[in-house]
Parts: structure tokens; C-alpha cells; sequence
């Protein structure tokens, strides 16, 4: 990434402000921030930043409702920062359309990992989206429907296929319940969790190397999925 | 209307008893009238005393007075000479009749008023009754309600009164009616206050038309009011204390909590603050091994400080009752392997294994607290057990539950500490042997009563094992079974 990107941070605490700034800064990011909702939704529509890193709990509106509002006019990549037990919160912000979360407190290393994998993914909205996703001797080609472990040949049915599809296109991604039953089954089946977790065990077995210690398809716990593949 | 159906029955009452008095002594009279010629004029007069007295005894006085002078006219129409008239002829039956009218009266009086001392001590009798029976219902009643309705139903079954209403006024006024309907519009015939040494509590009001309240009953229900005043004031009393024990018990508690998290706190607070203030003087240099172990103490002790505070957070929402499982079908060998995966790191001296068959059911858990649930449990077992043992998580189906168990070959604990191993800050060892909140097995207890379940721990021959049980039905449904896709891309 060549020119700076520019990261938006909103959150109301001046420590969390500071220590994100400095880190970001230190890693040739661009950084404003803003304590309030309002004064992110300012911001966010008069700077177009690349990104939005959004605290959940802020004093003067909430943040899924930040979140719905940025969501009414741009793509923009947002990360929920939230903290412990408010899963029903980090939920409802990334079915609103927010891209991943992290839970307070954080390592660095992973806020600038979610970092790259938001620019990246919105990056590859705008272009041509890779068809071809590796991981580790995995190698996923979504144009043809192929999924090869080195040269062996992994058969799937067509839903294990659907879903593992939905989840290499967007991986690195948290994928919400929610949003892999509906794109995999269906609205009507959006609450149905435990078609994902049977459907989502037999994948993995079909998959992961050792399917009791995943390394492709992580559980989020109370969230969702996440798969990770290489950069 | 009412008042005149509540006064047939008496008086017709009334009416039947000197009939059948009257009825006894014609028949007597018939019976004499066959055996006259047999028996002489005293023998008969004296005869006739044994119907009096039974009418008497049985029916009062004045059935029996009455009878009396009924008797003295039949004895001397019937069987003094001349008979069939009420001339007499002879002065010995002068004498006769004369004495006889002075005998039944004197029978009658005497035993009419021995008749009523009986009826007024079975009265008393049975308004002791009433108050044994009333202070028994009373006793140890600790619900003021429950007391009120008590003292209602006795008032209204003694009184057999139209309608009784309870007030209690104070601080949390309520009502008692009987029968449950409103009020006559009428006001009541009687009021009695229920009064206490503080003051007044409330009233009993009593509508009874007829027959008339009488004094003795205003008695009586005086008595059952201040039997009354008793237990409400006792039930208040027993009330107060025991908010005071559940405060002071909270008090405790918090005393407990902030005494254990302010040691608990410090401790990961002085490292990070030791750590963070060399790191920043000029003691460390910048190559030194020194300085990645400092910086791997803060980032430890920061997640520990993490798990601290997220610890004391699911504590304080099991203790609010704030702790409301999402359940969902889940798989067990999930949620033990993610935990599993994260733990690993911690777990280098252990080996730690999982036995939970493929084909176990789905389960009705909240994921991210069974989570925690395991989580808990598999780190107090690394925390006791010795390195280089085995840790074993086993689950099974038993019947319509799950039964988990989670072992180690860690020392026993004492069978008098089994149970509370579960309590909050409850330890073993002492607090500053090892490190941790005192509240990880407390959490797990929260959790799995909170999915109805039940947890235990037990000496094992070789360590120690958590139980844990819970349902598998959910709301009266059974683990579904998915339709599977077979065929393949």
C-alpha cells in the first residue's frame, strides 16, 4: 500500500484514542479520530476514509446505529471494537454491515491483521476478485468448483461446496451466523445454527489436516465463522 | 329478606320444642290413662315427674314450666275424682295436686337453670376453642397475608356473619373479603380494631344483620383481633430480621469480594507496573533478554488482569440472576476443541485427552458459556495436577442427560470440602499459593444451573473428577436429526 491509507477511529476513551493513533501512526497509517458518533459520522462523510475502526459503547449514540448510518451511503470497511459479553452487539453491528470485530482488549498484532484483511477486501471489491484461494497444500479455484489437497482431489456435496465457497470468498472475514445460513440456506432457515455447526463439522473433517485443531475454518464464539487463508 | 329468613328458623325452632313437649306429655297422659284403675292417684303424679324433667333437661326452661302447668291440669282433669272435670273433691287431692304443681315447678326451674350453666359453659368452651384453634394457625405463620386470611375465615365461619372484611393499614396496606364479592352497602354492623403496643394495624369489619351481635360475641371477636395483632406484629418482626441477615450476608459478601479482587488485582498490577517503569528507565537495555521477558510479564499479566475482571463480571450476573443462557443446538466435540485449542499453550506439561463419541447427540448449551464452562474446568486441572499427568475430558449420554467429566491426576480433596469447592473465594489452599480469582468453579456452578443441570466434584482413586450433567431435551424437544446431502459436487 503505497499511498497512506487514511483509518478513522472513533471511540470515546482518550487512551485507547492515543494508543491506537500511535501504533497506526508508527505503521505509516493516516489517523483521525473522533469521540463522539455524531462527530465520526462528520467526519466519515467529509474525509472518506479508507476505514473505520467504531467503538460499540460510545456516550452519545450507539454504535450499531452508527454503524447502520455509514452503512446508508458507503462500502467503507468498519471494525467493531467492543467489549467482552456483548456478543448480541458485535452481532447486530456485523449483520448491519459492519466487517470484522475485536474484543477489548486487544494485541495490537491483531487489530493490524484485521486491518490489512478490511483494506484488502475492499481493495478486491473494487477490482477483480481472485478466484483462486490458497491455504496451506489447500488450494479452493471458485470459478471451476475444484478443491485440491497438493494433487488429491476433495469431493464435496453441493452444500458443503456452497459453504465453503461463502466462507474462502471472504476470508479472513468474521461471517456471522446469521449471514452463512441465509447465503447457504436460505432466509428461511437464519436461525437454524445447527445445520451450520453439523454441516460445518463435516467440512471440516473433509478439510482441516487435523479436524480437532482447525487451521482453515476458526469458530467466533457467540459470533460466527472465520476462515483463514494465505495473504 | 334477609333479615327475616335469618329469624324463621328460630322461631320456628321455638315452636317445635314445646310441641314436642306437648306431644310427650299426651302421650304419657294415654299411656296413665290405660293403667289408672291400676295405679293409685300419688304413684301417677309422681310418674309425671319424669317427663318434666326430661322436657326441661332437654328443651329449657320454658318448655318445662310451661309443661309443668300443663301437667297439673291433665293430672287433675284425667285422674283426679271426679274424673273429666277440674273440680276436686276430696282435700287430700288438694294436698296432691298442690304438692305436685310445687314439685314440677321446682323440678323444672332447677334443672332449666342447671341447663343453661351448661349451655353457657360449652359456650365458653367452645370460644376457647375458637382461640386455640386461632392462636395454633397463628403460630409461627410468618407470611402477614397468610395471617390476615387466617383471622378472616375464623371470624367469618364463628360469626356466620353475611360478609367479613379485613383492613390492614401500615406501610403496605392490603384487604381480606369473605365471601369474595363487594361489600353490602350498608356499613357494617361491627367494627373491632386490631390494635398492637406500636399502634393500630387494621380493622375487622363484620356484617351480620341478625341475629343481633351480642356482647359476648363482640367479646370474643375483640379476642381474635388482638390474637391477631400478635401474630402480625410477630410476622413483621421475623420479617425485619431476616432482610437484616440478607443484608448483612450481602454486606459480607462484598466485604469478601473486595478484599479478595483488591489482592488479586494488585498482584498482575505490580508486575506490569514493575515491568513497564524498567522498561522505560534506562536499567534495561535495549538488546537485553531482559527486555522481552519484561514485555511478555505485561502482556501476560494484562490477560490475566482480563480474566480477573471478566471473571468478577459473570459473577455479579449469576449472583443478579442476569445470567440467561442462549441456547442453541451446539456439538459438544466443538466447543471442547476450540476451548482445547486455545488452551494448548497452557497445557505443555499435561497431556490432555478428549473421549466423546462421534455419534453423541446435539445439546441444547449456550455456546460461549459451555465454553466457559470447560475452559474453567480444564484450567483448575492444570492448575492442581502435577506435570506430566493426564487430563481427560469424557462425555457420555445417560439417559435423557449428558453427563461430562472432566479429570485429572491432581491430589483428593477432603470429602467434608467436596461441596465446597463450588463456593465463591472458597480455597483450599491458601490465597497467595496460587494464583487465580476463587471463582472459576462458582462460575461453572452458575452456568450449568442456569441450563438446568447439575455439577459435582469426586475423589478419583488416581485424582480428581468434575461432574457435570445437564438435559438434553429443550423445551420439551429431543436433539434433532439433520437430513444429510450425500451426493457430491
Amino acid at each position: 500500500m503505497n499511498s497512506a491509507p487514511h483509518i478513522l477511529v472513533i471511540d470515546d476513551e482518550p487512551q485507547i484514542q492515543r494508543a491506537i493513533r500511535t501504533i497506526l501512526t508508527e505503521k505509516q497509517f493516516k489517523v483521525t479520530t473522533a469521540s463522539r458518533g455524531e462527530e465520526g459520522l462528520t467526519l466519515a462523510a467529509t474525509s472518506e476514509p479508507d476505514l473505520v475502526i467504531l467503538d460499540l459503547g460510545l456516550p452519545d449514540m450507539d454504535g450499531v446505529k452508527v454503524c447502520q448510518r455509514l452503512r446508508e451511503w458507503t462500502q467503507t470497511p468498519i471494525i467493531i471494537l467492543s467489549v467482552r459479553d456483548s456478543e448480541r452487539d458485535k452481532v447486530a453491528a456485523l449483520d448491519m454491515g459492519a466487517d470484522d470485530y475485536l474484543t477489548k482488549p486487544f494485541g495490537i498484532e491483531e487489530l493490524l491483521a484485521r486491518v490489512r484483511v478490511a483494506l484488502r477486501h475492499a481493495a478486491s471489491r473494487k477490482g477483480e476478485q481472485s478466484k483462486v484461494v490458497k491455504v496451506g497444500t489447500l488450494t479452493i479455484d471458485l470459478a471451476w468448483h475444484i478443491i485440491k489437497r497438493g494433487e488429491e482431489e476433495i469431493k464435496l456435496t453441493g452444500r458443503e461446496y456452497k459453504l465453503l465457497a461463502y466462507l474462502a470468498s471472504n476470508h479472513g472475514r468474521v461471517l456471522t451466523h446469521q449471514s452463512i445460513l441465509t447465503h447457504v440456506w436460505g432466509e428461511a432457515d437464519a436461525d437454524h445454527t445447527e445445520y451450520l455447526r453439523v454441516y460445518m463439522r463435516q467440512l471440516r473433517k473433509k478439510l482441516e489436516v487435523d479436524p480437532e485443531r482447525p487451521q482453515f475454518i476458526l469458530t467466533e464464539p457467540g459470533i460466527g465463522y472465520r476462515f483463514i487463508a494465505d495473504e | 329478606m334477609n333479615s327475616t329468613y335469618m329469624q324463621n328458623p328460630s322461631f320456628a325452632a321455638r315452636l317445635w320444642k314445646y310441641l314436642i313437649a306437648f306431644l310427650l306429655i299426651a302421650v304419657i297422659t294415654v299411656l296413665f290413662m290405660a293403667l289408672r284403675d291400676v295405679l293409685e292417684t300419688t304413684l301417677i303424679a309422681l310418674l309425671y315427674l319424669i317427663p318434666l324433667g326430661i322436657i326441661t333437661a332437654y328443651w329449657g326452661l320454658g318448655p318445662g314450666i310451661t309443661s309443668a302447668l300443663i301437667t297439673f291440669l291433665t293430672f287433675n282433669y284425667f285422674f283426679i275424682q271426679p274424673y273429666y272435670t277440674l273440680t276436686v273433691h276430696q282435700p287430700a287431692d288438694v294436698v296432691i295436686l298442690l304438692v305436685f304443681l310445687i314439685v314440677a315447678v321446682v323440678i323444672s326451674q332447677l334443672v332449666g337453670r342447671a341447663q343453661a350453666g351448661l349451655a353457657v359453659a360449652t359456650a365458653r368452651e367452645r370460644e376457647a376453642t375458637q382461640l386455640y384453634e386461632l392462636s395454633t394457625a397463628f403460630a409461627g405463620l410468618p407470611d402477614d397475608h397468610a395471617i390476615v386470611q387466617i383471622l378472616a375465615k375464623q371470624v367469618y365461619a364463628v360469626a356466620e356473619g353475611e360478609y367479613v372484611e379485613l383492613n390492614v393499614t401500615g406501610a403496605h396496606p392490603f384487604a381480606y373479603r369473605l365471601p369474595e364479592i363487594n361489600s353490602p352497602a350498608r356499613p357494617p354492623e361491627l367494627i373491632v380494631l386490631i390494635e398492637a403496643a406500636r399502634g393500630l394495624l387494621g380493622e375487622i369489619r363484620l356484617w351480620r344483620a341478625a341475629p343481633v351481635i351480642s356482647a359476648s360475641e363482640k367479646r370474643l371477636f375483640q379476642t381474635f383481633a388482638s390474637q391477631g395483632a400478635l401474630a402480625l406484629e410477630r410476622a413483621w418482626l421475623a420479617q425485619a430480621e431476616a432482610r437484616t441477615k440478607v443484608l448483612e450476608e450481602s454486606d459480607r459478601l462484598k466485604s469478601a469480594i473486595l478484599s479478595s479482587v483488591s489482592h488479586e488485582l494488585r498482584t498482575p498490577l505490580s508486575t506490569i507496573k514493575a515491568a513497564a517503569s524498567s522498561l522505560r528507565g534506562k536499567e534495561v537495555g535495549w538488546d537485553s533478554p531482559a527486555r522481552l521477558e519484561l514485555v511478555a510479564a505485561i502482556d501476560d499479566e494484562a490477560d490475566h488482569l482480563n480474566l480477573l475482571v471478566g471473571n468478577l463480571l459473570d459473577m455479579s450476573r449469576i449472583e443478579s440472576g442476569a445470567l440467561q443462557p442462549k441456547r442453541e443446538w451446539n456439538i459438544l466435540a466443538e466447543i471442547i476443541e476450540s476451548v482445547l485449542g486455545r488452551m494448548r499453550h497452557l497445557a505443555q506439561e499435561h497431556s490432555l485427552t478428549v473421549d466423546v463419541p462421534e455419534d453423541l447427540p446435539l445439546i441444547p448449551v449456550d455456546y460461549v458459556q459451555m465454553e466457559q464452562v470447560f475452559t474453567n474446568l480444564v484450567s483448575n486441572s492444570l492448575k492442581y495436577a502435577p506435570a506430566n499427568t493426564v487430563v481427560c475430558i469424557r462425555a457420555r449420554v445417560e439417559g435423557e442427560s449428558l453427563h461430562v467429566e472432566v479429570s485429572n491426576q491432581g491430589p483428593q480433596v477432603p470429602p467434608e470440602h467436596l461441596e465446597r469447592i463450588f463456593d465463591k473465594f472458597y480455597r483450599i489452599t491458601a490465597a497467595d499459593k496460587v494464583t487465580g480469582t476463587g471463582l472459576g468453579l462458582s462460575i461453572c456452578k452458575g452456568i450449568i444451573d442456569a441450563h438446568d443441570g447439575h455439577i459435582w466434584a469426586e475423589n478419583l482413586p488416581d485424582g480428581l473428577a468434575f461432574n457435570f450433567i445437564i438435559p438434553l431435551m429443550w423445551n420439551g424437544a429431543k436433539p434433532p436429526q439433520l437430513p444429510m446431502d450425500t451426493e457430491t459436487e
